[in-house]
């Protein structure tokens, strides 16, 4: 029902954007963040872990993705699959470590990987390029035997590639919330001690869902590198983490359409301000702001509300004005 | 009275220590809890009857001492674990998955048991894996059926106390570790919860943590009195009424029936 209504919802967006959008680039580029926006709803949203190790599993894709394709020229799917296992790899690793603390410990231990990864990356010139990054990624076709399936040289035909990857990680990731897994995961997010107390292993459960979080960012990394032909160092920066936490609480937690919206909302508006004003960023600082006193369920939480207002035709009196953001608030 | 008594010994605790630092909490305490009895731990504020119930059920670790379940030395055993041998808890403070409905925070208990299945990332929890049949029978129990659908966060506190108790039933443990269940209830509910109680003996055996004498004198089959982090007194209810060790340690008026 609900599940396939999402489904329909991702593939519609995934269809809307080419008609609307002039830059192929650009539309590649927000179902890249939205599949990196996902993997970290399922920490922050369906978890409760507020990881800013996300950056380091995005660069490790990057950097792994680049390396295959530049150095040792594998074939393109496989050397996805590699940056998907990197990511996944990293997160384990980060994880297994992270996890042993919670709240702000546990914020704390994935802020410390995530500078280790970055002066690790930039000490390291030999295999990230360091400071350079990597540069002259190539793009191949997809290609099977050497019959070109589908060629990937235009912004939209790369797009078009990006676009079934995202509904194809869209579609496993709605299962994964879905499943059992998905579901034991609220009960920890809402009350780990009574979690622990009913018999879960709380860590098993992190974990799991710390590697699903970094194969789907690892996979967005690498679609980033192959989309700008670089891995830069900036991919696995601090600031990329920060991104991608900011994308995930805009468009709000615990739902993974949430997720496509606010990384839609951050990269298009992002795009059209950065034209207008180069202090652009201070903008976002407010959209933060508001989301974060008044509207906790994020953009999407703002839609729901308005839809159910939308639907009630008349409500009460003082209904109209306050439920926005009362909803939005006591969530 | 007779009958549970000689009944085998569940659950034992030998020589349970906590200290924290220099503080003792526990100073060697030694319990047998006998299957199908309701056995209640109580008194003073600060006698150590939390702590204990920590150490029973593995929230926190021993610093001394041996604690042995159906059987096992469960004594460094992590409390996931001790779900598993058939031992499930309440919390004193409402402990409970707020924003998820009724019926979910149950299946949630009941799948705890077997929580590998958690892990399957694949499968959605219906069918066999709703645990529909366990569920249903504690929503009964406890008398939540009309709200199976209702967020926990949004049931009155005496509905929520029940729905922790029944938490811990949903496990089908062979022991269930209640921490003061009536806390903070009106009198309305009290009676609910002390047939609840009681009734849970014919499958389960019950230690009780609770300030209302009443209760506690009305349905146990074993009282031990705890103060000062050691066992002061154990018996029958009639004879820790009529134990004068008790009587002047704390209890006075207490036993009558008053409150806590």
């Amino acid at each position: 029902m609900s599940r396939h209504s999402h489904l329909l919802l991702a593939l519609a967006i995934v269809v809307a954007m080419p008609l609307f959008m002039h830059s192929g680039s650009l539309a590649s580029e927000v179902l890249i963040y939205a599949l990196a926006a996902m993997g970290c709803n399922l920490l922050l949203g369906y978890t409760g872990l507020l990881s800013f190790g996300q950056g380091i599993f995005f660069g490790l894709g990057s950097y792994t993705i680049a390396l295959l394709l530049t150095r040792w020229p594998l074939p393109m799917p496989l050397a996805l699959l590699a940056a998907i296992a990197m990511g996944a790899a990293g997160a384990a690793v980060v994880g297994w470590i992270a996890i042993r603390q919670r709240g702000t410990y546990f914020v704390m231990l994935t802020l410390a990987f995530a500078q280790m990864f970055y002066f690790i990356a930039y000490s390291l010139p030999g295999l990230t390029g360091g400071d350079n990054g990597l540069l002259d990624i190539p793009r191949p076709s997809l290609a099977i035997a050497g019959h070109t399936l589908w060629p990937l040289a235009s912004p939209w035909q790369y797009y078009g590639f990006v676009a079934a990857l995202f509904l194809v990680a869209f579609w496993l990731l709605r299962r994964v919330c879905d499943s059992v897994f998905g579901r034991t995961l609220l009960a920890v997010r809402d009350n780990e001690e009574r979690a622990a107390a009913v018999g879960y292993d709380l860590r098993l459960l992190k974990l799991q869902a710390f590697v699903i979080s970094g194969a789907v960012t690892g996979l967005a990394g690498a679609l980033h590198a192959m989309m700008t032909g670089i891995a830069p160092l900036s991919n696995a920066e601090y600031h990329t983490s920060e991104m991608i936490i900011v994308m995930t609480v805009i468009g709000g937690t615990g739902n993974l359409l949430a997720s496509v919206l606010g990384a839609a909302f951050y990269v298009l508006l992002g795009d059209w301000l950065s034209t207008l004003w180069p202090r652009w960023l201070l903008l976002l600082g407010v959209v933060l702001m508001v989301v974060s006193l008044g509207l906790q369920r994020g953009l999407w939480g703002l839609g729901e509300s308005l839809w159910g207002l939308a639907r009630r035709k008349r409500p009460a009196p003082p209904a109209p004005a306050a439920a926005p953001s009362a909803n939005g608030g006591q969530a | 009275m007779s009958a549970p008594i000689a009944s085998p010994v569940l659950l034992e605790a030998q020589g349970v220590a906590k200290h924290y630092g220099k503080f003792v909490a526990l100073g060697g305490v030694d319990l047998k809890v006998r299957a199908n009895t309701v056995h209640s731990v109580i008194g003073p504020n600060g006698a150590g009857k939390t702590t204990l119930f920590h150490m029973l059920t593995g929230t926190k670790g021993v610093s001394g001492g041996r604690i042995l379940f159906d059987g096992h030395d469960v004594t460094r055993e992590p409390d996931h674990r001790r779900v598993r041998r058939g031992m499930a808890r309440s919390f004193q403070v409402t402990s409970l998955f707020l924003t998820l409905p009724v019926r979910e925070n149950l299946r949630l208990a009941a799948q705890g048991v077997a929580p590998g299945a958690a892990l399957n990332c694949w499968s959605p929890p219906v069918g066999r894996r709703s645990c529909a049949d366990t569920v249903a029978s504690v929503l009964a129990r406890v008398g939540l059926t009309r709200h199976a659908g209702t967020p926990a966060g949004n049931l009155s506190h005496g509905q929520q106390r029940r729905l922790e108790v029944g938490m811990a039933l949903a496990a089908r443990p062979k022991a269930i570790f209640l921490d003061e269940p009536t806390s903070g209830m009106g009198i309305d509910d009290l009676d609910d919860m002390k047939r609840l109680i009681q009734g849970l003996k014919d499958e389960h055996t019950v230690v009780l943590i609770e300030h209302n004498m009443g209760i506690v004198m009305d349905i146990s089959d074993t009282i031990t009195v705890m103060q000062q982090g050691r066992v002061l007194a154990e018996g029958l209810p009639h004879e820790i009424r009529a134990d004068e060790r008790v009587r002047s340690a704390y209890l006075g008026n207490m036993i009558t029936g008053g409150k806590a």
